[in-house]
């Protein structure tokens, strides 16, 4: 790839990461969410694995870390499932804003997302979803250039 | 009042984005701390224009852009070596 490209990509792609992980935290509020922030970080990272390659992209995704964050996202979002089934019998159940009060409020006050509109575990569900997405999209590109 | 969500996972996630930044020592492409510095000045200019979510009246930027940005910064330092 030219100079000129792999002087602009990696600052570039450091700037679309942020916008995804806005994307990702204003998913209750805004458009957006958890699949389209974790797309656009996915997003700048193949934009740098395809300019400098595998080897020297500066955003080094082992293998180890994917497998990692793809667990962490996977289990968050069946751990916070599973509050609400285990709580109130519906997995899924937003425990931090409790429409049927059937949530002690000791538990809807630790789920409480500190925002204005009090989501509950609509952002926390966005932020594993983000996670989940990044790496899934990621692992794709990465298994196309190494083989 | 100031909201501590997006500013606290803003920074979580941007941490660990900035902790993968794994920069080449013999690449002929050189970031030095100057570049970083002129990415920050972009990143707050955009987090300006880009303003709060909706129903935010904390502060006049996005916090959670801003936050990304110097959790990237602050996992390149701490373990991106």
């Amino acid at each position: 790839m030219s100079t000129i490209l792999k002087i602009f990509v990696f600052p570039a792609a450091m700037l679309i990461m942020c916008l995804g992980i806005l994307t990702i935290l204003g998913g209750h509020i805004t458009p957006g969410g958890g699949f389209q922030g974790g797309a656009m970080i996915a997003g700048a990272f193949i934009f740098c694995a395809v300019v400098y390659g595998l080897r020297e992209n500066p955003f080094k995704f082992s293998h180890n870390f994917l497998a990692g964050m793809e667990s962490v996202g996977a289990l968050g979002f069946i751990l916070l499932g599973l509050v609400g089934l285990v709580l109130t019998g519906a997995f899924l159940y937003n425990v931090g804003v409790d429409l049927y009060s059937t949530v002690p409020p000791f538990i809807m006050n630790l789920f409480d997302y500190p925002d204005p509109i009090h989501a509950g575990i609509i952002p926390y569900l966005n932020i594993v979803v983000g996670i989940k997405v990044m790496v899934g999209l990621s692992a794709v590109v990465i298994a196309f250039l190494e083989s | 009042m100031f909201y501590i969500g997006p500013p606290l996972f803003g920074f979580i996630l941007g941490f660990i984005l900035g902790s993968r930044i794994k920069t080449e020592p013999d690449s002929k492409i050189k970031f030095t701390i100057g570049s970083f510095l002129v990415v920050l000045i972009v990143a707050i200019a955009m987090a300006y224009e880009l303003g709060t979510f909706p129903f935010y009246n904390d502060l006049p930027i996005s916090t959670g852009f801003i936050a990304a940005i110097i959790g990237i910064f602050a996992g390149k330092i701490v373990l991106g070596r």
